[in-house]
């Protein structure tokens, strides 16, 4: 079934609460997959520091490095969400709530995971909330442009003085977005996480719930459909 | 060792690029048979080329929109919702019991049943007193009448009795008698201060 919201198999085991740090994926999922052993990243590390402070009440000192982390991922976080939503506003809110969610929750992070990987589980829920709300939203009332602003910020960033050259990028960007709008829920959020957010199958595995060659074979039919769909070229 | 007649399939080849991407290096076979294979390079090399556009493309648009500076806001605007969130707004404590029952689920749970329990007895006890005024005003009612009747009766009496029976006259005198039991204080102390008290109705009779 090509279900476009729910993306996973198993939704309440998937459904990533901020809690999830110690034990995010699904006790079928966990049994199947040892676990992501890693060494600690640099983000990982900067928020057991985080958490430290939190716990000894250094809230302020909590709050400055935590400004690390956010400087740290929020153009990746940025690139999802808007992969996701296609509109820069609502990306930009569902960036902020993630951030917000795991400060509050960072007290129950445990390494077991690498931070990355927890708080793009929370960053792609929250994301998929509001694709959700959306399409609830739009079967009651007629839907505006969400992408006009895009449109003219796009516009007034293209620098190429040509309008053929920009009405053709444009359209390509259309193009684009259509075909990964066209993908499979389960192969769009594979192919937005491994190609906009630089994660690995294993990443996504771990993010998902999905078994890691689940993932491999979403991302090679997401690849294959999007050719497809775009002709060979984008 | 992959032979060369058998090509790599499409997802090999995915794999093989998003093996490349993150830096890692090939399965030892495949690379050999990429290095070899003209068919299978020329498909990778495809493959890989539209996955970067792909890529490149989306990269460059949320690049695009998220400049360094709304990305500054951005940060800025977490920053707020964190001061906010982690400094709570200062809740005045006065009334300070009012603000304790509200705070907590369970006395705010409570709180309705004990309204209705209040409501309840307070509806009981007014239809009690309402019930036992009502019945203290009709039994009011009920002697004003009575007494009405007899003292009309008591001014009919000499003309009835100029030519009547002696019934009549028992009645009257029957009637009389009410009155004055009913003009009388019910009180026991006070009947023997009644019995002193000069009354209007024998010296009205006297003078008479």
């Amino acid at each position: 079934m090509n279900n476009d919201m729910g993306i996973f198999p198993e939704p309440a085991a998937v459904r990533v609460d901020p809690d999830a740090g110690s034990a995010p994926a699904p006790a079928g999922a966990r049994a199947r997959r040892p676990g992501v052993a890693a060494p600690l990243s640099e983000a990982s590390r900067v928020a057991i520091e985080i958490r430290a402070l939190i716990e000894r009440g250094e809230m302020d000192e909590a709050r400055q490095r935590f400004g690390e982390l956010v400087t740290l991922h929020q153009r990746r976080a940025s690139r999802i969400a808007y992969q996701y939503l296609r509109d820069s506003a609502d990306a930009d809110e569902a960036v902020q709530d993630a951030f917000v969610k795991v400060f509050l929750h960072l007290p129950s992070y445990r390494e077991a995971w690498p931070f990355e990987v927890w708080f793009t589980r929370i960053l792609i829920n929250g994301c998929l909330d509001r694709r959700k709300a959306r399409t609830r939203r739009d079967r009651w009332f007629v839907g505006g442009e969400p992408s006009s602003a895009d449109e003219a910020r796009l516009a007034a960033a293209d620098a190429t003085p040509d309008p053929e050259r920009r009405l053709l990028a444009r359209e390509r960007r259309a193009r684009l977005a259509a075909a990964i709008e066209r993908l499979d829920g389960r192969q769009r959020t594979v192919f937005t996480l491994c190609h906009y957010g630089d994660c690995t199958p294993r990443e996504v595995s771990a993010m998902t719930g999905l078994n890691e060659s689940t993932v491999r074979v979403h991302l090679f039919r997401a690849a294959r459909k999007l050719r497809g769909l775009l002709g060979g070229k984008p | 060792m992959i032979a060369r007649t058998r090509h790599l399939h499409d997802d090999r080849l995915v794999e093989c690029y998003l093996t490349e991407r993150h830096g890692d290096a090939l399965d030892p076979p495949v690379a050999e048979h990429l290095s070899d294979c003209p068919s299978c390079t020329e498909r990778y090399a495809e493959l890989a080329q539209f996955m970067e556009t792909v890529r490149a493309e989306g990269d460059a648009d949320a690049d695009a929109l998220f400049t360094p500076e709304r990305l500054h806001a951005q940060r800025q605007a977490i920053a707020r919702r964190l001061q906010g969130i982690v400094r709570p707004a200062r809740v005045i404590s006065f009334p300070r019991r009012l603000v304790r029952r509200t705070m907590t689920a369970s006395t705010s749970r409570m709180a309705p049943r004990w309204a209705a329990a209040t409501a309840a007895a307070g509806l009981f006890v007014g239809v009690a007193l309402g019930a036992g005024y009502e019945w203290g005003a009709h039994a009011r009612s009920v002697r004003q009448t009575l007494a009405a009747d007899a003292s009309r009766a008591s001014r009919v009496a000499p003309v009835a009795a100029l030519g009547n029976s002696t019934s009549d006259l028992a009645d009257d005198v029957f009637l009389s008698e009410l009155e004055i039991a009913l003009e009388r204080p019910h009180t026991r102390e006070l009947q023997a201060f009644d019995a002193f008290t000069p009354h209007v109705r024998p010296i009205r009779d006297e003078s008479r």
